[in-house]
């Protein structure tokens, strides 16, 4: 049976392979929940929301979605953006 | 023959399923869409796949599995027997492997090995080869048998769409088995990097 395990070991190899080359991005639960309230808010709403709407509609604390909107914004996915009413908000778009 | 009976058992299993499925969307599915079943052919991937990682052990299994649906399955739908057809689409991918090989391309499955078989581009090539000869040869059989398949005679269009519905259904199953296996393949990938 050694055999017909590394046979389907080599497949499994060349099936990451393609797995690897599509890039399918992982979102974690926390990225998931703030990407998902953003794009709930900006449906409802119809324009842009900033990191104050996704703490409240979210129910998450304001630091973990700073941390999580950052990473996101590292990722290239979202945009963070000073809004020019309140300089301590930043506005979210889509990059 | 090293594990004949457990290679034979997982190919026709596997290409069965494939069968049945690129079945359902050309007899059962709608009207609307009826390019899904010629154009997207999904058991070419059991072709490459079984005859490719397990050798030609899997030949017989592979040729069961693709008679057993026309003759049993749905034998109202394909008025014709299947069995040179078949036989000809099965001995594509041999055809492919040995042609490689003529050339110089040794299927192996190492880094140094000309054609490595854990390289997707690599099956990717065997893939595109065997639906070109699965394309020509299976079309020349049917119109030397003077077979009406799908009520079309043959001509350039059927070879094409043969050519494409293979290469394009076995993108379609890498992809699907890339993404349904995914765990998989990672906790693989991280037991690669820790050994």
């Amino acid at each position: 049976m050694k055999k017909f395990f590394n046979d389907i070991a080599d497949a499994l190899n060349m099936l990451a392979g393609i797995e690897s080359a599509l890039n399918i991005k992982d979102f974690s639960p926390n990225e998931l929940k703030v990407f998902y309230t953003i794009i709930s808010n900006e449906a409802n709403s119809g324009c842009q929301c900033n990191i104050t709407d996704v703490v409240e509609s979210s129910g998450m604390s304001r630091s973990t979605v700073y941390k999580t909107l950052r990473k996101l914004s590292g990722e290239g996915i979202i945009a963070l953006d000073q809004s020019p009413d309140d300089k301590r908000e930043y506005l979210i778009s889509f990059s | 023959m090293k594990n004949f009976l457990t290679v034979s058992v997982t190919t026709f299993l596997f290409s069965s399923i494939l069968w049945v499925l690129w079945a359902f969307f050309l007899l059962q599915g709608d009207d609307n869409s009826p390019w899904l079943g010629p154009l997207l052919y999904y058991p070419h991937a059991a072709r490459v796949l079984c005859i490719v990682y397990f050798g030609y052990r899997a030949i017989p299994a592979l040729f069961l599995a693709e008679i057993w649906g026309p003759l049993l399955l749905f034998p109202e739908a394909f008025n014709f027997y299947p069995y040179i057809p078949s036989l000809i689409s099965v001995m594509s991918v041999p055809a492919a492997i040995l042609t490689l090989e003529f050339f110089g391309f040794t299927l192996g499955s190492t880094q140094d090995s000309p054609l490595n078989k854990t390289n997707y581009k690599h099956v990717a090539l065997i893939t595109v080869i065997s639906a070109f000869y699965n394309a020509l040869f299976k079309n020349l059989s049917l119109s030397l048998f003077e077979v009406n398949y799908q009520e079309h005679l043959v001509d350039i269009l059927q070879v094409c769409s043969f050519l494409i519905g293979d290469i394009a259904g076995t993108a379609v199953v890498f992809i699907l088995l890339a993404i349904v296996l995914r765990p998989i393949l990672r906790s693989t990938n991280q037991d690669s990097r820790i050994h």
